[in-house]
């Protein structure tokens, strides 16, 4: 059976409210921005393995401004590890800000 | 004061009665020849940017803040931009090369310091890129507030009335 371990990412302090990104499995990874929310392409996310390697998401479609994805970034799926700690930059639709999420993953 | 009770002040984006701004302690400053402290500015107005720049609503904020430096430097207004890392070293937003060639590209002449270790960020309890903090001349927190905002619209007209409130006192 297909391993499918799709996780969702929400910030601590937001119970109840959306997650802001969903890391759905692969191949490749993906990262999927809740509505009304952008990833920031200029700090491209990054996965950080518990065996050490860092995985960096990416996307050739980006904003006018290169400054958010406009595609889902995606990640080639690191060695046999399947935990880690997922960071992600998002920006708010509408809100003028950037804040940073940093969440254990496993998939 | 404790800094999480200065963390919910600066949410609320006001600080009623006044809150002594906490000391900047960073060792690694651009745009200056030595570390800048508070106690240092007193008499003069001071405008922290909590800062990054690999965040777009930061870097579409600066012309706004290079307008201010060039507008009020001479008149007392200080603006120290507090460039603080979304991510581990690994993606280069703790590099000073980095900083200094940002810096250049979007034509930074105010100082800079280096808060790779949040530092700064957490003394101020700050939860956003970008954000503000509006300091008077006795080192009181006197405006705060966060987000993107471009030259000569509402946001920018606000800080500006603010800053020339600041000044005139």
């Amino acid at each position: 059976m297909r391993r499918v371990a799709v996780l969702l990412l929400a910030t601590a302090a937001a119970c109840q409210s959306p997650p802001p990104v969903a890391l759905q499995p692969g191949p490749p990874l993906r990262l999927v921005a809740a509505p009304g929310v952008r990833i920031n392409a200029r700090l491209k996310p990054a996965l950080e393995v518990d065996d050490g390697t860092i995985v960096r998401f990416d996307s050739p479609r980006v904003t006018p401004d290169s400054a958010y994805f406009a595609a889902a970034p995606t990640a080639a799926p690191p060695g046999a590890a399947r935990r880690g700690t997922l960071r992600v930059s998002v920006c708010p639709f509408g809100q003028g800000i950037c804040r940073s999420l940093s969440m254990a993953v496993a998939w | 004061m404790r800094n999480s009770t200065i963390g919910a002040l600066l949410l609320a984006g006001f600080v009623a009665g006044g809150t002594p701004a906490p000391e900047l302690t960073n060792t690694s400053w651009l745009n200056t020849d030595r570390p800048l402290r508070l106690a240092e500015l007193r008499g003069r107005v001071v405008l922290l940017n909590f800062w990054v720049f690999t965040c777009g609503n930061c870097t579409r904020t600066v012309p706004s803040l290079v307008a201010y430096d060039r507008q009020y430097r001479e008149r007392g207004l200080t603006i120290v931009g507090i460039h603080t890392p979304e991510f581990p070293p690994y993606a280069g937003e703790h590099d000073k090369g980095n900083l200094t060639r940002a810096l250049r590209r979007q034509d930074i002449a105010y100082p800079n310091a280096q808060d790779n270790d949040h530092r700064t960020w957490d003394a101020y309890g700050i939860r956003y890129w970008p954000s503000f903090v509006l300091i008077d001349k006795r080192g009181i927190i006197r405006y705060t507030g966060s987000g993107e905002f471009h030259l000569d619209d509402g946001d920018y007209r606000e800080w500006d009335g603010r800053i020339r409130q600041l000044l005139a006192e």
